[in-house]
């Protein structure tokens, strides 16, 4: 799974820099209150140096160094979240709108919907193993699909289609959630993504999505 | 600032300046323009916080209706419009207005009716704001105000059309007021006062205006777009619209975060280096990050589109990540500045302090979203609020407290309560960490934005709980710092002209200064360097015989 592999090294990744100069900062802010605490026993002043050119131009030679790093790793896992992809088997349209979700099976009379407003939640089945193309949009305002298990989100917009590919490694079920203000029930517009094997899967788009069309929540 | 019985008595020309509110209201004097403008966006700040107050309120638990959906919305649009447009950015250029011409030796503002104006349209922007907040079906959608929810057919209602006025409205006024600190600054300056012996905080100043005048202008335009597609919601119909807006929309949006942060950079530099006993250090380094953090702020704005599937994503994390580079020589000059100072702990230096490793939480997880790999998750989660209200709050609001507790006596000619402002620094320090801590947890865990409530088996429950403690013991500060003022006016300490051993040209003349700022009594003295006043002690203290300024 694309998303979720890019973004677990490049999280950790970039999280570990972060702490450090966190703790660098940290260290440097701690030794000048103590700096300033030997000044005073000492009966000293403060210091009367304004700059030093030198440090200062090594230390923007370090700072364009690791920003260059960052700028990389960026670069890199953002195209591992969207490779060239292979044409996928597998195509499912992801309809947003205020405030549910519809997922049509393309190429099969299958079409999973729900009553999120307290009802029961859509489920958009997914076989494991395979890519599947999900082809985001909405039919009024802006929303946005989310399934934070995958580390994956991208808006759905009215009159425009996003597109992006999933593997799903593993059966499961995992909570969705729109991620974009759509008014009154944003907060309600929830959905689950299931994980089936691709003989599950079968059986789910031969019973034309009968079964599970809806999980209470 | 009571009325002066006596002014009659006493007909000079500086006596008929008196402090009637007819005065005060159409005044031309940039103190005045100032304080009235730090004044407003003030008590709008405490409306905005108890705003918030009530949001944390119907969050501590989850499944509660202490607020409606509806009205949840509305006090979260209301929240982030209110703190944005009408509380933080009128903070940063009012604090501009007031200093600016102190900082530079100027007699007065640059075309003090356009501020004055600008003034004006803020307050009208923030009646239309709120106004449109009381009416039963306000508008709920936030501060971005995306199309089509913003259009007639999915928000009716006057609410919505009154925030796209106020929203106008405020940023005219700003955009006025940013326009006359720019002028001042280069058109104003005393004699001797060259733009590289401007203190640190002109500099923030300079940049900042620089972006208003850049930025606020799309914001203008993002509105009239609204306005539109309010009055005729076929005319903007189509994705093309929707996707312009936004574009627009961040256009300012992304530039007026460094509109409600530079200025606070600035009075955390001033804070630093007169509590340190030295001159900011590598302040040369410090002016030209500035001038290229503002240049590069103009060209990141997609980076709040990762997720729209139409944005340049590569581009907008690359130059959003060299953003890292100055922001990390800002850092050089803060600790640089500390690392060779005596600190003396005021609860000035106490804010400025607190807000270098608080503002870095908010800058370093800044870097981490500014990968698209990253942002596909946590983009427009509760990770996202902890990133900008570290920014926002943990860093602009302490910033703003480190300026308002150095120059409160300066502006008044009274002192603050130093204990209150210590009880208020360390409830306000714990109140932030714990409100804001949380919301990293919540946001990698998958709580959206914009919940007006969650389930309970969403596991948002503790956290969201200790955030809503974090946000009771802000309010808590606050109170504190509401009675410090209250107390500090009523039982007056009056402030000398210096009380801190200040560097810079405002400390010169009298607490509060004069109407034309520097008079026979308190001249201009002659400026040599960015801390004028520390040039001309040492001076004085190099030649005892030659005290004094010639």
């Amino acid at each position: 799974m694309p998303f979720q592999r890019a973004f677990h090294w490049l999280f950790a990744q970039d999280a570990i820099i972060a702490a450090v100069v966190f703790g660098l900062v940290v260290l440097v802010l701690t030794g000048s209150l103590l700096l300033s605490r030997r000044r005073r026993r000492r009966g000293q002043g403060p210091s009367n140096r304004t700059e030093a050119n030198k440090l200062e131009i090594s230390y923007v030679a370090a700072l364009l160094g690791v920003a260059v790093f960052l700028m990389i790793t960026s670069v890199i896992a953002n195209s591992q979240d969207f490779p060239d992809p292979p044409e996928p088997a597998l195509r499912v349209q992801v309809i947003a709108y205020q405030w549910c979700w519809r997922f049509h099976y393309e190429g099969q009379p299958v079409t999973v919907t729900g009553q999120c407003e307290g009802g029961p939640l859509p489920v958009l089945v997914l076989p494991v193993g395979r890519p599947v193309e999900l082809d985001v949009t909405s039919t009024d305002v802006v929303h946005a699909f989310w399934v934070p298990h995958l580390r994956v989100k991208m808006n759905a917009y009215p009159g425009h289609t996003n597109s992006l590919t999933v593997t799903l490694s593993h059966a499961g079920r995992w909570i969705g959630r729109c991620a974009q203000l759509c008014g009154l029930y944003h907060y309600e517009m929830d959905f689950y993504v299931q994980a089936e094997s691709p003989a599950a899967f079968g059986r789910f788009l031969r019973a034309r999505g009968g079964t599970p069309a809806g999980v209470a929540r | 600032m009571t009325a002066r019985t006596h002014a009659a008595a006493h007909p000079s020309p500086a006596e008929e300046v008196r402090d009637g509110l007819p005065q005060w209201l159409l005044t031309t004097d940039h103190k005045r323009i100032g304080l009235l403008t730090v004044g407003t966006a003030l008590f709008l700040f405490f409306f905005n916080g108890a705003v918030a107050l009530t949001m944390r309120a119907q969050l501590a638990q989850p499944g509660q209706s202490i607020l409606s959906p509806q009205a949840y919305l509305q006090f979260m649009t209301m929240h982030g419009t209110g703190m944005i447009a009408v509380t933080i950015t009128p903070l940063a250029l009012g604090l501009g207005v007031y200093l600016v011409p102190l900082q530079i030796g100027a007699p007065r503002i640059a075309a003090p009716r356009a501020a004055l104006l600008g003034y004006w349209l803020y307050v009208a922007g923030a009646i239309a704001l709120i106004w449109g907040f009381l009416t039963p079906d306000g508008a709920a959608d936030g501060w971005w105000g995306y199309t089509p929810l913003s259009n007639t057919i999915y928000s009716p209602g006057p609410g919505e059309s009154l925030w796209t006025a106020g929203v106008f409205l405020a940023g005219t006024g700003m955009l006025l007021q940013g326009g006359t600190t720019l002028w001042t600054l280069l058109r104003l300056r005393a004699p001797g006062v060259t733009m590289l012996r401007m203190p640190v905080f002109c500099w923030t100043q300079l940049v900042t205006c620089l972006m208003v005048a850049a930025a606020f202008p799309a914001l203008l335009a993002a509105d009239a777009i609204v306005a539109l597609d309010r009055l005729q919601p076929s005319l903007f119909s189509g994705n093309f619209w929707n996707i312009t807006y936004e574009n627009m929309f961040w256009f300012y949006g992304h530039p007026v975060v460094y509109v409600m942060f530079f200025p606070f950079v600035g009075c955390v530099a001033e804070s630093l280096s007169t509590f340190s006993g030295r001159r900011f250090f590598a302040y040369k380094g410090t002016v030209l990050s500035l001038l290229v953090f503002a240049t590069g702020s103009m060209a990141v704005w997609g980076h709040h589109l990762f997720a729209s599937g139409q944005e340049v994503n590569d581009y907008f994390s690359v130059t959003s990540i060299f953003l890292t580079i100055p922001a990390g020589v800002e850092y050089f000059g803060f600790l640089g500045t500390i690392v060779g100072g005596r600190l003396r702990y005021t609860t000035s230096m106490l804010f400025a302090l607190a807000f270098i490793p608080q503002f870095l939480i908010g800058g370093l997880t800044g870097i981490l979203v500014a990968n698209p790999a990253i942002d596909y998750h946590v983009n427009n989660s509760y990770f996202i609020l902890g990133h900008f209200h570290y920014t926002l709050f943990a860093g602009s609001v302490f910033g703003f407290f480190a300026g308002f507790y150095l120059w409160f006596p300066k502006a008044t000619g009274i002192m603050l309560r130093e204990r209150l402002g210590k009880l208020h620094f360390v409830l306000l320090v714990i109140g932030a960490n714990t409100a804001f801590i949380p919301f990293f947890f919540l946001g990698y865990d998958g709580m959206p934005r914009w919940m007006a409530s969650y389930p309970a088996n969403a596991g948002f429950t503790t956290l969201s709980l200790i955030s809503s403690i974090g946000a009771g013991i802000i309010g808590l500060a606050m109170m504190v710092f509401a009675y410090n003022l209250w107390i500090s006016a009523r039982v007056r300490v009056p402030a000398p002209d210096d009380p801190w051993h200040g560097y810079t040209l405002e400390w010169r003349t009298s607490s509060p200064p004069p109407p034309y700022n520097f008079d026979l009594a308190h001249p201009v003295p002659r400026v040599r360097g960015y801390a004028p006043l520390l040039d001309l002690r040492e001076q004085a203290r190099a030649a005892p015989e030659h005290r004094g300024e010639r």
